[in-house]
């Protein structure tokens, strides 16, 4: 906020050196935790996230460039509220919180009520961030995140945020998320619900993909066109899926 | 008096044909090197500009009493307060050095003001009040076109033009509007001398063109001014053109103390002009063997608001219209408009970028309407030594090696077929976009010519002084060093010349020494090159013919085995040399456009080997590969130096960078949402070095900055058009013109 002139606050307070919040972990149940000193570089190297949580994994090493990762956060980049950050994605798309704490204890916001728009969360100014919680999938985790920069290193054209948990030959939970094609991250719940409750196919991976483009609400710029952007969000969901199913029929 | 016995006459080092160590290179890389944003003087202000927010409006009023009621305000200059000339140019003062009654583009200077510190400043320059009453601006290239809004126009009509072919291709082609980006923004640092001058020290590639205009404009003698050479972080013809030097020349004047500026960012882009936006209209006509027989082009430029060089650089666009192709019915019509866009000016290629994209695109449809290889169409049509240019009809005297370009291009070995197992390697890189089944591979080649050294009957020269110090010998010069290697490559030419070791290059003063033209056009090593080495050789010559010596090497004059002269009796002594070289007259054309223009020509090719991702419109340019006729490389690391750098901005073309306008407005100043190519985006690049003697330039060396970016567009967006399907008529290649034809 201060390097976009956004803000210029009299004081900051440096939360870098409380202890014990830079971890990441998972419980017995499955939920994960992620302290809110957690670099995105523990994420991208975290021998937890490959099969505990897939779409993180994949959206760990695309967060900005290596030396923000090595600073930044997962819970910061949440905070931040960019509508072209990549954690607010996959954090909506696993229907994930913020645990902010204050003066008066501390409380869960879902991060899709958490992001208020551009910039702008929930917390209020006596709270800090401390946590993000995934919850408990309910079945076998898959999914992915796809992000499109016109070279490496740029803000994100478009991304895509795909979590799946499977039970069985069935999609027991869907959550797909949008990034950089609104004034916020975009939660896709249309397309997540046509993937729920049946088994994944080359059909209804089509009609996800088309609701997850009808939910983008891109605007023409420099990095595209809007036609542009929303038909990346197409191929984006329908690639991501189609990498599942093929997984899927693989080790079938 | 010594002797020697057996010994062999010294062989100097850091000669012509080598490599040595750049002067600059470590401290470059160790941050001691002085750039003009280091410059400092005791006692010394900081200045701001304020600029218009509208690209067109009419300036009502400026109150600049809410600026100088800040403490620490030194001075605020308007319009009013230019002392001399109200305008500057390059080529023509028509731009305002304050804009007065009109601001004519988005980020115009409007006024200056000079204060204690950077921030007061700034905080001065916001607080001036100025009433802009928003004018309807023009920018649109054809409306402009429509209404006459013109800095020239040009008609090139060479042989029969009744002559018809048996295949026809047509083609339209758009270039968007590069900028040079160079990382150090424009800086400098005005002295005045108590004396009713001044000394400015600033970015510039021509300080005696930035001399004669700040004389004029603060109304002072020429010899009250002095412009130094200082310290560049890239130039690529951004630093032609006047921008602070004016205004820091006054604020010095009128405050009495050293000021300083430099310019941020996002007025880096406002504050220096661009590369030309160009609009392309082709009809190539072969016979059915692929000879070229009638080439028609139109070529559109968008000058923006004032004139800079886009005469000249329309002329090139122009005269290179057919590319290194001969052909006997030529029909060009050209024109560079008066928009209120950002003004547009010299960049690396000057207008031989722009046409290279549309006539290589052309030859490809051709050689496709033809079922022919596009090299093979390219060899029978090619233009070499002793043939007539398409367009002017100016015989080639100087070696052109088009066909060894081409059959060098041809020889080169591809690379494995793709894609890589490698996931960094693919379109999106480390983005890790893509997956290999994605993608797709395409090679295509391009071939480009340009001249070397000013054109159009214009009197280009360069002086330079070879002086004997007690080390040695000290070439003198106000050729800029913008980081292309020129302060290595003339005292290596002094080396040669003089047959000794020891030689430094000094930049000198607008007062010390007569001009050596522009660092531009690939001119310096030929022109400031030649008169190093037609200095060095003289001097050499009337030290021997002194003491009747027959060697010169680093202990001093020889006869014989006897050294006559030890190096301290010739330092001792007032041996200098000064010569003003020129290179072979041109002339300007004539109503047809025909004549001899130009003075060289260097000709290159490239081939670009692209992968795609089709439905994302990714790209990775995986290789570029070159054989450019260099002359002879005095120099061949940074020979391919140039090369290597030339083709990066020539792939930046083709696939990113872009001033994107609105309006008038750019809408992306800054280097976050304007796109360079970083060491990820680079290319392998497998340069060939085609060397052949005949060239005026000092031991037959051609210039080589340009070539390198010339074609090197056009291959990728070749490749691009390979690998795709999509015709690609526009560069850069955006995404959606590949995902969304």
């Amino acid at each position: 906020m201060m390097k976009l002139r956004f803000a210029s606050p009299e004081m900051l307070v440096d939360i870098n050196e409380i202890p014990d919040l830079d971890y990441h972990r998972v419980d017995d149940d499955g939920t994960i935790r992620v302290g809110a000193v957690c670099r995105h570089a523990d994420l991208e190297r975290s021998s937890l996230l490959d099969t505990r949580q897939p779409t993180m994994a994949a959206a760990a090493p695309l967060v900005a460039d290596p030396i923000v990762r090595m600073r930044g956060t997962l819970v910061g980049s949440v905070c931040h509220a960019d509508p072209q950050g990549d954690w607010a994605s996959v954090m909506t798309a696993l229907d994930a919180s913020i645990i902010a704490q204050g003066p008066n204890g501390r409380r869960s916001i879902a991060v899709r009520d958490f992001v208020l728009g551009p910039f702008q969360n929930a917390l209020a100014f006596d709270e800090i961030a401390v946590e993000a919680v995934v919850p408990t999938p309910r079945g076998m985790p898959a999914g992915g995140y796809l992000k499109l920069e016109r070279r490496v290193g740029d803000y994100a054209t478009v991304g895509v945020a795909v979590a799946i948990d499977r039970v069985g030959s069935q999609v027991g939970r869907a959550g797909i998320a949008l990034t950089a094609v609104g004034p916020a991250t975009i939660a896709a719940d249309a397309a997540a619900q046509k993937l729920t409750g049946r088994p994944l196919t080359a059909d209804n991976i089509g009609e996800a993909a088309e609701l997850a483009a009808e939910a983008a609400q891109p605007k023409s710029d420099h990095r595209g066109s809007a036609d542009f952007k929303r038909q990346m969000v197409r191929v984006f969901t329908s690639r991501i899926l189609t990498g599942l199913l093929r997984s899927e029929e693989e080790a079938a | 008096m010594s002797t020697r016995t057996g010994r062999k006459v010294g062989t100097p080092q850091g000669v012509v044909g080598t490599s040595p160590l750049r002067p600059d290179g470590i401290p470059k890389l160790q941050g001691r090197f002085e750039y003009a944003q280091d410059l400092a003087a005791e006692g010394m202000l900081w200045a701001a500009t304020v600029r218009s927010p509208h690209a067109r409006a009419r300036i009502a009023s400026i109150d600049i009493a809410p600026a100088l009621a800040i403490g620490g305000v030194h001075a605020c200059l308007t319009a009013d307060d230019v002392p001399g000339r109200a305008t500057f140019g390059l080529e023509h003062p028509d731009q305002p050095v304050l804009a007065a009654q009109e601001a004519r583009f988005w980020g115009e200077p409007v006024a200056v003001v000079a204060a204690e510190d950077l921030d007061t400043a700034r905080r001065a320059a916001a607080a001036i009040e100025v009433g802009y009453e928003p004018l309807e601006a023009l920018t649109d290239p054809e409306e402009a076109n429509r209404r006459d809004e013109v800095f020239r126009r040009m008609r090139i009509r060479r042989g029969d033009q009744s002559v018809r072919g048996a295949v026809v291709v047509e083609g339209e082609y758009e270039v968007g509007m590069q900028d040079q980006a160079p990382l150090g923004t424009e800086a400098g640092l005005a002295v005045p001398d108590g004396q009713g001058g001044v000394d400015l020290y600033a970015t510039s590639q021509y300080v005696h063109v930035d001399q004669e205009q700040v004389v004029a404009s603060l109304g002072l003698r020429p010899d009250q001014v002095r412009s130094h050479p200082t310290g560049i972080g890239g130039a690529f013809g951004a630093r032609e053109d006047v921008n602070l030097h004016i205004h820091l020349c006054m604020l010095a004047l009128h405050t009495g103390r050293p000021v300083k500026m430099v310019y941020r960012r996002s007025e880096s882009f406002t504050g220096h002009v661009h590369r030309h936006p160009a609009w392309l209209r082709y009809r190539h006509e072969a016979d059915r063997d692929g000879r070229l027989v009638r080439v028609e082009a139109s070529v559109v430029l968008d000058g923006g608001a004032y004139a800079s060089t886009t005469s000249a650089v329309l002329a090139n666009a122009c005269y290179f219209a057919v590319g290194p192709y001969t052909c006997d019915s030529v029909a060009v019509d050209g024109v560079g408009v008066r928009t209120n866009n950002p003004p547009c000016g010299a960049m690396r290629g000057f207008g031989a970028v722009q046409v290279c994209f549309g006539y290589e695109s052309q030859m490809d449809r051709l050689a496709h309407a033809l079922e022919m290889d596009p090299l093979t169409l390219r060899e029978i049509n090619a233009l070499e030594t002793g043939h007539p240019l398409a367009t002017t009809g100016q015989v080639i005297q100087t070696p052109l090696p088009t066909v060894e370009v081409i059959k060098s291009l041809q020889a080169m070995p591809l690379p494995e077929a793709g894609p890589s197992d490698l996931p960094t390697e693919l379109p999106g890189g480390s983005g890790l976009t893509s997956e290999p089944q994605h993608v797709t591979r395409g090679v295509g080649y391009a071939l480009g010519i340009k001249n070397l050294g000013f054109s159009e009957g214009s009197d280009d020269y360069a002086q330079a002084r070879v002086r004997i110090t007690d080390s040695g010998a000290v070439v003198e010069t106000a050729a800029i060093e913008v980081g292309q290697g020129l302060v290595t490559v003339l005292a290596q030419i002094a080396r040669s010349a003089l047959g000794i070791s020891h030689v430094e290059v000094a930049h000198v003063d607008t007062s010390k020494i007569d001009s050596a033209g522009s660092t531009s056009a690939s001119r310096q090593t030929q022109v400031s090159g030649g008169a190093t080495l037609e200095a060095a050789q003289r001097l050499r010559e009337r030290i021997l013919g002194q003491f009747d010596g027959d060697v010169l090497d680093d202990e001093g004059v020889w006869r014989g085995d006897t050294l006559v002269t030890p190096w301290t009796a010739l330092a001792a002594g007032d041996w200098e040399e000064t010569v003003t070289f020129r290179h072979p007259p041109t002339t300007m054309t004539d109503d047809n456009g025909q004549g001899v223009a130009h003075a060289d020509f260097a000709v290159a090719g490239h081939r670009a080997v692209v992968d795609v991702d089709v439905e994302l419109g990714l790209v990775k340019v995986l290789r570029v590969d070159t054989a450019q006729d260099v002359g002879l490389a005095l120099n061949p690391q940074s020979v391919r130096g140039q090369i290597e750098g030339g083709i990066l901005q020539g792939v930046g073309l083709a696939v990113m960078e872009e001033l994107v306008m609105g309006e008038g407005v750019i809408l992306n100043p800054t280097f976050t949402d304007y796109l360079l190519p970083t060491i990820l985006d680079a290319p392998e690049v497998e340069a060939l070095l085609i060397e052949q003697e005949g060239s005026w330039g000092p031991y037959g060396a051609k210039g080589v900055g340009e070539p390198p970016t010339i074609s090197s567009t056009a291959a990728v967006a070749a490749a691009i058009r390979a690998a795709s399907g999509r015709e690609i008529e526009r560069v850069p290649v955006r995404p959606q013109d590949i995902a969304l034809p």
